[in-house]
């Protein structure tokens, strides 16, 4: 018997040949490293998450103090010395060649050998109880001005129009993380669920330099993406239903194909399938409420009248109404972007004279319009309104391959610029932070935009060292590993 | 060697922090042996030689361990090294002549050697003297040197020579004139004193370092100067109490007394102008962020608002899953506050029909709702007695409901109401009247009410606290029917 058994063995090991064993070990090994591949993709862990708590909001670390954002973003950027730094030292260097010590070792967009210095072009004025600094660049906003804390000495690392804005609002100047926005809804959830927690609106003509990926969710699920909406005729294209459909054979239609991704998802588990099925139920809902709270036809004239709009413009006024009529049907995040605010002097549009002007025109009477409106309908308190752009422009002027510009321009600058909040938990009346005599350099209480995303999550409830989500291999955060709450700010 | 092996885990670190309470152990015994040898002789008392032997015995066991445990906490360093050498050497002495006490009159020795009890009293008087000097010595490498006698009362102190009772405060007093009190004299110094110097000063001297004298400051400790004059933010002082309190260079370190924010601005405030010693509060340039931490100086202690207390300083039971299961089937979304906190925020956003009847639900919630937005609803009067009865509400929203003043009486006793929004609802001035005495109420929202403006002066008089928006005001309005004043528009 026992001979038998060892002849059994022997026969067993001779079969198993170098072949048997690279095959075996291939598919085993292989299978292990692809289990650990996705896993590591966070796939079948955030899976399981997404499954279980479906899209809950996260609960905060504090009580939030802003519900909502409303963000707005000045694609280009705008500057600083125009609108809110005043610095009449720099009107004294006007036309005189930059000091050789703001440029040794200094890298600039487009300034090229010793430009001359550029005197600030706006009247400024001090305005409301807090003595805000404006120029009559903004004539509206000084309206406003005790409502507003100001950023005078913010600062970024990188001095192009795409990467500062995926770095201002991803907290990284390459592709792929989540957006603020994103994060928001991701932690604190969609309220209103016929609306899209996190709505784009873009202005100017153009998309941001920096493409979608400023509002995408990187690496959150895809549902946390900001869905942007369309300004004039229909808000979402498509969204209607086509000829010869009614709303029933509609619903129908969607509910089998959510059936069917539903089988798919419990099969292979993939949280995008999740995404894919919540966005075709968001999609009939927002076939009803995305028209009702698009249309400003119902507005009464005097708010029309303040934010300077007529039904049917799709422009950066309208917008801000638009703006507030989501946050007030409780959406939780509101991107604007408004394009053209850079101005280098190489045209008409684009300088700091008139073509920043007429950018105002359009854009600080809705802004302040804006925080008006909120403030009479009891959502300033709750909502926080963010004003700002990717960089600020240098106190040189613009001497792009050492030509003179046909305009008075200014190049990126990235060691000093504004920026400002009003509403949701932030100071009324404020101004933090200085930058030096020519507005060069932030002196006092600089303030980096991983420093502001800190703050902003801080008002949202969110310790931004403890709000993280797990991907390949690590937890990430929105500030990764910079970033300190500005305190002085809250209120 | 042994050395190194010792500070290789933290296994010496955790036995040596047994010291404090080892120590307690042979002085205890020793004493109990003296006194039971003191009765014995005397003839007060009966007891065995050998039951004395016996605690003397175990005196010397303690005393050599804590003798051990001793040594392994003076590696942690930091301390006075000739206090550090006496002490150590006492505590030595202490268990040697425990044990020698003890073995001349045990078996051993005792009726081997006939002059070894002869040894016994002087050994035995030797410890115990020891035992005192050694606790002294202790005492004033823990507290600081003086600890014991430092509040010595008359006429003992001039007896003996003291000098009069210097004002060592481990709190801090109120400062009658702040503006000329002296920066460090009377507030950086108490501020160090109260939670920095216990560690370090001139006998115990954690890192190195001194913070009892500006020199010693300077001078610094094992990771240099603990400020540079001018630069709080580069001040190892002002860095340390701002690392996370996990961390392990945190000061003062986890568990200890933490300086308030307030402290920490006075120290940096005090650093930024070049850490003067002879400089008054009124020498120094004031900014708007450090007058409230001098203000709070004045009445010593930080008093934003006195006497409103928020609704977060609370403590609630966990809410019912359940309950918050049967809000969420009928479509309301329920959001927890922040982590570390039962409070809810409840939101009808998502169900328009929502009415009075509804309401019940919300009373198994009613210690955990801070948070309820039921605007647009079918709510009525008679809903608000059961809101009532959420003594914890904070923020309510009853905008566009058909709420009317019978309703809003209800409402008066809520005792932390911040946030009620009323706009569109049926109130009118009789209404707000009931209301405006409310303590804690801050915004109150009536645009579209029938609140008339004499009705929201007389609440505006009554309670000069709340803030009452009252719509876009005319004030507001006619701003932004006015054309900008700018003069420059060029286009």
């Amino acid at each position: 018997m026992e001979k038998l058994l060892k002849e059994l063995q022997h026969a067993d090991l001779q079969r198993q040949t170098r072949r048997h064993f690279l095959q075996s070990c291939g598919f085993g090994l292989g299978a292990l490293g692809l289990g650990s591949l996705l896993s590591s993709c966070g796939t079948s862990s955030a899976g399981k998450s997404v499954s279980e708590e479906g899209f809950m909001a996260k609960i905060p670390q504090f009580a939030p103090k802003a519900k909502r954002v409303i963000y707005i973003h000045m694609a280009g950027a705008p500057s600083q010395l125009e609108l809110f730094d005043y610095k009449p030292e720099l009107l004294k260097y006007h036309g005189k060649d930059c000091p050789a010590e703001f440029l040794e070792g200094k890298k600039f967009a487009f300034i090229q050998g010793v430009p001359k210095m550029l005197g600030p072009q706006g009247n400024f004025k001090q305005y409301g109880q807090s003595g805000a600094w404006m120029s009559d660049y903004v004539p509206y906003l000084q309206t406003v001005a005790d409502e507003i804390t100001f950023l005078k000495a913010m600062h970024t690392d990188q001095f192009n129009h795409a990467p500062a804005q995926l770095l201002m609002h991803t907290g990284s100047a390459r592709l792929g993380r989540p957006s603020l926005g994103a994060w928001a809804t991701y932690g604190l959830g969609s309220e209103n669920q016929n609306l899209p927690g996190f709505i784009v609106l873009a202005s100017g003509g153009q998309q941001p330099d920096a493409g979608k990926s400023v509002y995408g969710s990187g690496f959150l699920p895809s549902v946390y993406q900001g869905v942007q909406c369309r300004t004039g005729g229909d808000p979402v294209l498509y969204v209607s239903d086509p000829s010869g459909m009614n709303r029933d054979m509609r619903k129908q239609t969607i509910e089998a194909i959510n059936e069917i991704n539903r089988q798919t998802y419990e099969d292979v588990q993939d949280p995008e399938i999740l995404t894919r099925i919540s966005q075709y139920e968001m999609a009939f809902r927002m076939q009803m409420s995305v028209p009702e709270v698009m249309d400003v036809s119902k507005e009464p004239q005097f708010v029309l009248d303040m934010y300077g709009v007529k039904p049917g413009e799709g422009t950066f006024a309208m917008n801000c109404l638009l703006a507030r009529k989501l946050v007030e049907n409780d959406v939780r995040f509101v991107q604007l972007f408004d394009w053209g605010w850079d101005g280098h002097g190489t045209s008409k549009d684009h300088n700091v004279e008139g073509g920043l002007r007429q950018k105002c025109l359009e854009s600080d009477r809705p802004v302040a319009a804006l925080i008006q409106d909120l403030k009479m309908r009891g959502l300033l308190e709750e909502t926080l309104v963010i004003w700002g752009a990717e960089f600020g422009r240098t106190p040189m002027q613009e001497n792009r391959n050492g030509l003179v510009m046909p305009f008075m321009g200014r190049d990126h600058h990235l060691d000093a610029f504004t920026m400002w909040m009003a509403g949701g938990g932030v100071k009324q009346g404020y101004s933090h932070g200085e930058t030096d005599e020519l507005g060069y350099y932030g002196v006092k209480d600089r303030v980096h935009v991983h420093d502001l995303q800190a703050t902003i999550l801080k008002l949202m409830g969110f310790d931004h060292e403890k709000f993280t989500y797990p991907f390949q291999g690590r937890n990430f955060r929105l500030t990764d590993t910079e970033g300190k709450v500005v305190k002085q700010v809250l209120a | 060697m042994l050395y190194p092996l010792l500070q290789a885990s933290y296994w010496p670190l955790f036995i040596g922090r047994f010291h404090p309470v080892l120590v307690h152990l042979p002085i205890g015994f020793l004493f109990v042996a003296l006194l039971l040898e003191i009765g014995r002789r005397t003839g007060k008392i009966n007891v065995s030689e050998s039951a004395i032997s016996f605690v003397l015995f175990w005196s010397a066991v303690g005393a050599t361990f804590a003798c051990v445990a001793g040594y392994l906490l003076s590696l942690s360093g930091g301390y006075d090294n000739e206090l550090l050498m006496r002490h150590q050497w006492q505590g030595i002495g202490v268990a040697a002549f425990a044990w020698v006490a003890w073995v001349v009159k045990s078996d051993l020795l005792g009726e081997k050697i006939t002059i070894a009890p002869l040894f016994y009293l002087p050994a035995f008087g030797i410890a115990t003297v020891l035992t005192m000097t050694a606790g002294h010595d202790g005492g004033s490498l823990t507290h600081g040197e003086g600890f014991l006698t430092q509040y010595t009362p008359e006429p003992f102190r001039s007896m003996t020579g003291m000098a009069a009772i210097e004002e060592q405060t481990t709190e801090i007093k109120p400062i009658a004139n702040v503006n000329q009190a002296l920066v460090y004299g009377d507030i950086v110094r108490p501020i160090l004193e109260a939670r920095c110097t216990q560690c370090h000063n001139a006998s115990k001297q954690k890192g190195d370092l001194r913070l009892d004298q500006v020199a010693f400051m300077l001078k610094g400790g094992k990771d240099g100067p603990a400020f540079v004059a001018g630069k709080s933010a580069e001040s190892e002082l002002i860095k340390r109490c701002l690392l996370p309190e996990n961390d392990d260079d945190r000061m003062p370190p986890k568990g200890k007394p933490q300086l308030t924010d307030n402290q920490i601005t006075l120290l940096s405030w005090w650093i930024d102008n070049g850490a003067p010693t002879d400089k008054k509060v009124s020498e120094l340039k004031v900014s708007e962020e450090i007058k409230p931490a001098l203000a709070a100086l004045g009445n010593g202690s930080v008093q934003r608002e006195p006497n409103r207390k928020t609704v977060f300083s609370e403590k609630v039971e966990p809410a019912n899953e359940e309950a918050i299961a049967a809000l969420r089937k009928i479509g309301l979304v329920v959001n927890p506050v922040a982590q570390d906190q039962n409070f809810i925020e409840v939101s009808a956003i998502n169900v328009g029909n929502f009415s009075d009847a509804n309401l019940t639900l919300l009373t198994p919630l009613s210690d955990q709702i801070v948070w309820l937005k039921l605007g647009k609803t079918k709510v009525t009067d008679a809903g608000m007695e059961q809101i009532s009865t959420l003594k914890n509400l904070n923020r309510l929203h009853i905008e566009y409901t058909a709420v009317s003043d019978e309703g809003l009486k209800m409402l008066k006793g809520l005792p932390y109401l911040e946030y009620l929004n009323l706009i569109g609802a049926k109130v009118t001035d009789k209404g707000l009247n009931d209301i405006a005495a409310m303590k804690s109420l801050r915004s109150l929202y009536v645009w579209k009410t029938e609140a008339s403006d004499s009705g929201i002066i007389g609440v505006r008089k009554a309670n000069p606290g709340l803030t009452i928006v009252a719509g876009p005001d005319s004030t507001v309005l006619s701003r932004f029917k006015r054309k900008p004043d700018s003069t420059a528009v060029a286009l």
